[in-house]
């Protein structure tokens, strides 16, 4: 059961990284960006390339993955999620699936089509009584908690937080006091893309690398926003790990049923908390 | 200082200004009054860039600003306060007021000491939460807020609209010491504060202008203006 | 509320008979199975399309509801009786009865919601027959689907398929356009437009929601029952959600609200993910661009421009004198 626990925990502390982003702009631009997975996906081959070059070296093959995809997610807020600003919901949906398939099929030709396994950077394990536990799933549900707690800091001390969290709320009154909010929701974009990556890349040695990993993912981080409420930080942090518990402990039970069940949970949650866009 | 010419504006097919043309000369506190749906809330909107016009132009200190979005405008110093006074709940006073300092380049203490200087009441809320303030409260901090950065236009929709009549006054009393500092165009439905502020007056319907008044005389016969409201 | 303008085409038999000629004609070139397979799509098009088009709803899960009538036509070949069309009966009743139960709740979403909470149930419903259903659903492998001749009808022979389904697009297309022309459908589509309007007006939105959502759920399910009879085999892939993404496009490269213009984009997406990949390695990405343009240049789909195309000559030819008249409003 403890191994369960932890298991959702680590689940949890994944489905955060890539929510945080999708959330954010999502609560800033009111864009339901279809392709936001994408940057876990690149993240993660970026990664199998790198590590090639830096020779096993897992962080700094990590951190250079990750910084690889700014460039790549600043092109797409530019030139196209900028463009969905206040657009209805297919088009949306159409332009950002439509990256989806171009980022797809440009990872299927440079990397090919067949899973690449990676493994475990930090393989030690630590034992506690009689319990065995891996230190590298314990290392993943530490950096979910750092990352909070610098995003509480960020949002309460900074002033582009400030800027955000009074953008996320009265968007036409801070345009109007002379801040250009585009730039900011441009940022918050770049670092919700990160995130993804980030999660990606640490996701990466624990489950299986093919280019439509990205797509299986999308629907659960959907889920984990809606749950926890669209632009509301806080809540995805809980619905996070709430949802990761939830899948831990289905799949415990019913090996299968654990996407279906975290499904079950937003169809619940969007019956009686519907959501406005 | 502001010249606006035949200006149309719509909201997809619906068009709400139908021509409309005025001027405001630097130092004037102008006042628009008029019935529910007369379009004075759209003619703001659409002065500080919130709201695209159709055809006509709007030139501000001789440059043609129609179309150019909000963020800009108040760099160029002209400030729009909103009928549904939102402040930023979510941030303290004291962080309202830096989001402006921010991006007006001014000092934050600088800009605290400017808001405070106009209403020292608000100096024992700068760290609460805005959004536990009064409504009055909050048009107090809209207002002050709106000043940082030294504007020399402010557009304000509505600013009495649902207070109470004590904070009225004193809205009236701070809107009086700023005449001297900056220009206003001010939407109204309460006729006294026009007569005590008002300089030159419009009177809106059906999205047109209909009569402007000059005379503080004919301005102070509120009788007459009642059926304009 | 004004009437909508009635496209040249209309429902009217010529309508009707331009469209078998069409299917008809691209049967030489392609093999009938094919084409079969092209309009049992363009049948599920025209389903979805009701929701998005004419209600104005964008829904991710309408699988579900084809998922239903391939899986209950299939299983009641299968268990019960091997008339295929009592099967087939049986699969749309099935798919609506569904779409009733779930529309009582999901017709009141709106939006992202709407499109989501579908989404939610699509996946729900894909896992029950791979997994807790398997002893009946056969699970991953599926079952294959055998169906008894009935009268002259032959399902095991491709003509005679061919024709029932092509018999069965044109019913659809015919009993769709009396649908949305009636003046509940014109009630529908102002739902559209603005709903707090027709609410205000006093009609009761949600009642035609929801017997809209029944409807599109009913012919999806149609949709469904030809497809097992057709491909003689079912499986979960019939009920897959990511699926989903094929009909969203078909139903804006052709135009969406228009009934001709699901059609098209039905037929414009199955012969560019069947015969595309052939050509173009790379067809994704080459989709995926193409789709960029067109979101981002045409918002109307072909079928709004052939349409806008042909009210141009209409009015330049036909009515001569039209030209200086015309007064836009």
């Amino acid at each position: 059961m403890i191994y369960t626990i932890l298991y959702g925990f680590t689940i949890g502390a994944i489905l955060y990284f890539i929510s945080v982003g999708l959330s954010l702009t999502f609560g800033t631009m009111r864009v339901i960006n279809f392709a936001h997975t994408l940057t876990y996906t690149l993240g993660v081959y970026f990664l199998v390339t790198t590590l090639a070059w830096f020779k096993g070296y897992f962080l700094v093959a990590a951190v250079v993955s990750i910084m690889a995809v700014i460039p790549i997610s600043y092109v797409i807020e530019r030139f196209v999620i900028r463009r969905l600003y206040g657009e209805s919901l297919d088009y949306t949906f159409i332009a950002t699936f439509a990256i989806t398939l171009i980022g797809v099929d440009l990872i299927k030709w440079i990397w090919g089509v067949s899973p690449y396994p990676l493994s475990e950077p930090v393989a030690a394990q630590l034992t506690v009584g009689t319990f065995t536990f891996p230190i590298y799933r314990i290392i993943i549900f530490a950096i979910a908690i750092l990352l909070f707690f610098g995003l509480e800091l960020l949002f309460s001390r900074t002033v582009m937080g400030k800027i955000i969290i009074a953008a996320l709320e009265d968007e036409e009154g801070v345009r109007c006091l002379g801040v250009n909010v585009s730039k900011y929701f441009a940022l918050v974009f770049i670092l919700g893309s990160l995130l993804a990556a980030m999660g990606g890349v640490l996701y990466a040695p624990i489950s299986s690398v093919q280019p439509y990993m990205g797509l299986s993912v999308l629907l659960l981080a959907f889920a984990v926003v809606i749950v926890g409420g669209m632009g509301n930080l806080r809540g995805t942090f809980f619905s996070a790990f709430g949802l990761g518990m939830v899948m831990a402990i289905t799949a415990r039970y019913w090996s299968q049923g654990a996407e279906a069940m975290v499904f079950i949970v937003m169809a619940i949650v969007l019956i009686f908390k519907p959501i406005d866009v | 200082m502001l010249e606006v010419s035949n200006l149309n504006a719509a909201y997809g097919h619906a068009r709400v200004l139908h021509d409309i043309s005025f001027d405001l000369e630097a130092g004037q506190t102008a006042f628009i009054i008029g019935r529910n749906g007369a379009g004075k809330t759209t003619l703001l909107r659409t002065i500080t860039g919130l709201l695209k016009p159709a055809s006509g132009s709007i030139r501000y200190e001789d440059q043609d600003i129609s179309g150019c979005p909000p963020e800009e405008l108040a760099l160029k110093g002209i400030r729009f306060v909103a009928q549904e006074k939102k402040v930023f709940s979510q941030l303290t006073v004291k962080e309202n007021i830096q989001i402006a300092a921010h991006a007006m380049g001014e000092p934050l203490d600088q800009a605290v000491a400017k808001v405070t200087s106009i209403y020292p009441k608000l100096e024992t809320f700068l760290n609460t939460k805005a959004g536990s303030l009064s409504g009055g409260q909050r048009q107090i901090l809209l207002v002050g807020r709106a000043l940082v950065g030294s504007p020399k236009l402010l557009l304000i929709d509505e600013p009495t609209q649902g207070l109470a009549a004590i904070v009225i006054q004193d809205i009236g009393r701070i809107l009086k010491r700023l005449k001297d500092q900056v220009s206003a165009l001010i939407v109204e439905q309460n006729l006294s504060m026009v007569k005590r502020l008002a300089d030159r007056l419009f009177i809106m319907k059906e999205g047109k202008i209909t009569k402007e008044i000059n005379d503080r005389a004919q301005m102070a016969d509120t009788r007459g203006l009642e059926e304009y409201v | 509320m004004a009437l909508p303008s009635r496209p040249w085409f209309g429902a009217n038999l010529i309508g009707l008979a331009v469209v078998a000629a069409g299917f008809l004609a691209i049967a030489y070139p392609l093999s009938t199975h094919r084409v079969t397979d092209f309009m049992i799509f363009c049948i599920f098009a025209l389903s979805f399309d009701l929701l998005y088009g004419y209600m104005g709803r964008l829904s991710f899960g309408h699988l579900l509801y084809l998922g239903t009538g391939a899986y209950c036509t299939g299983l009641f070949i299968k268990y019960i009786d091997q008339g295929p069309f009592l099967a087939c009966l049986v699969g749309i009743a099935a798919a609506a009865l569904l779409g009733l139960i779930l529309g009582l709740i999901i017709v009141r979403t709106t939006g992202a919601c709407f499109a989501l909470i579908n989404l939610a149930f699509n996946s729900i419903g894909f896992f029950l027959v791979l997994s807790p259903l398997r002893a009946v659903t056969n699970g991953e492998d599926g079952f294959g689907v055998r169906a008894a001749k009935a009268w002259f009808f032959n399902p095991g022979s491709k003509t005679h398929m061919y024709f029932l389904v092509l018999a069965c697009l044109l019913a659809v297309l015919f009993l769709l356009k009396k649908m949305t022309t009636s003046p509940g459908g014109i009630l529908v589509r102002s739902i559209k437009e603005n709903e707090e309007r027709a609410r205000f007006l006093g009609y009761n939105t949600y009642i035609f929601k929801w017997l809209t959502f029944i409807n599109a759920a009913g012919l999806a399910g149609l949709a469904g029952a030809l497809h097992a009879l057709n491909y003689k085999y079912v499986n979960p892939n019939v009920m897959d959600a990511h699926a989903n993404v094929g009909v969203v496009f078909a139903c804006l490269i052709g135009g969406a609200g228009k009934l001709y213009g699901a059609l098209l984009g039905g037929v414009v997406y199955m012969i560019i993910s069947n015969f595309l990949p052939i050509y173009i390695q790379r067809w994704e990405m080459f989709l995926g661009i193409i789709l960029l343009i067109i979101v981002f240049r045409f918002d109307k789909g072909i079928w709004g421009y052939v349409e806008t195309g042909w009210a141009y000559l209409k009015r330049r030819y036909v009515n001569r004198e039209g030209l200086e008249e015309t007064t836009e409003p």
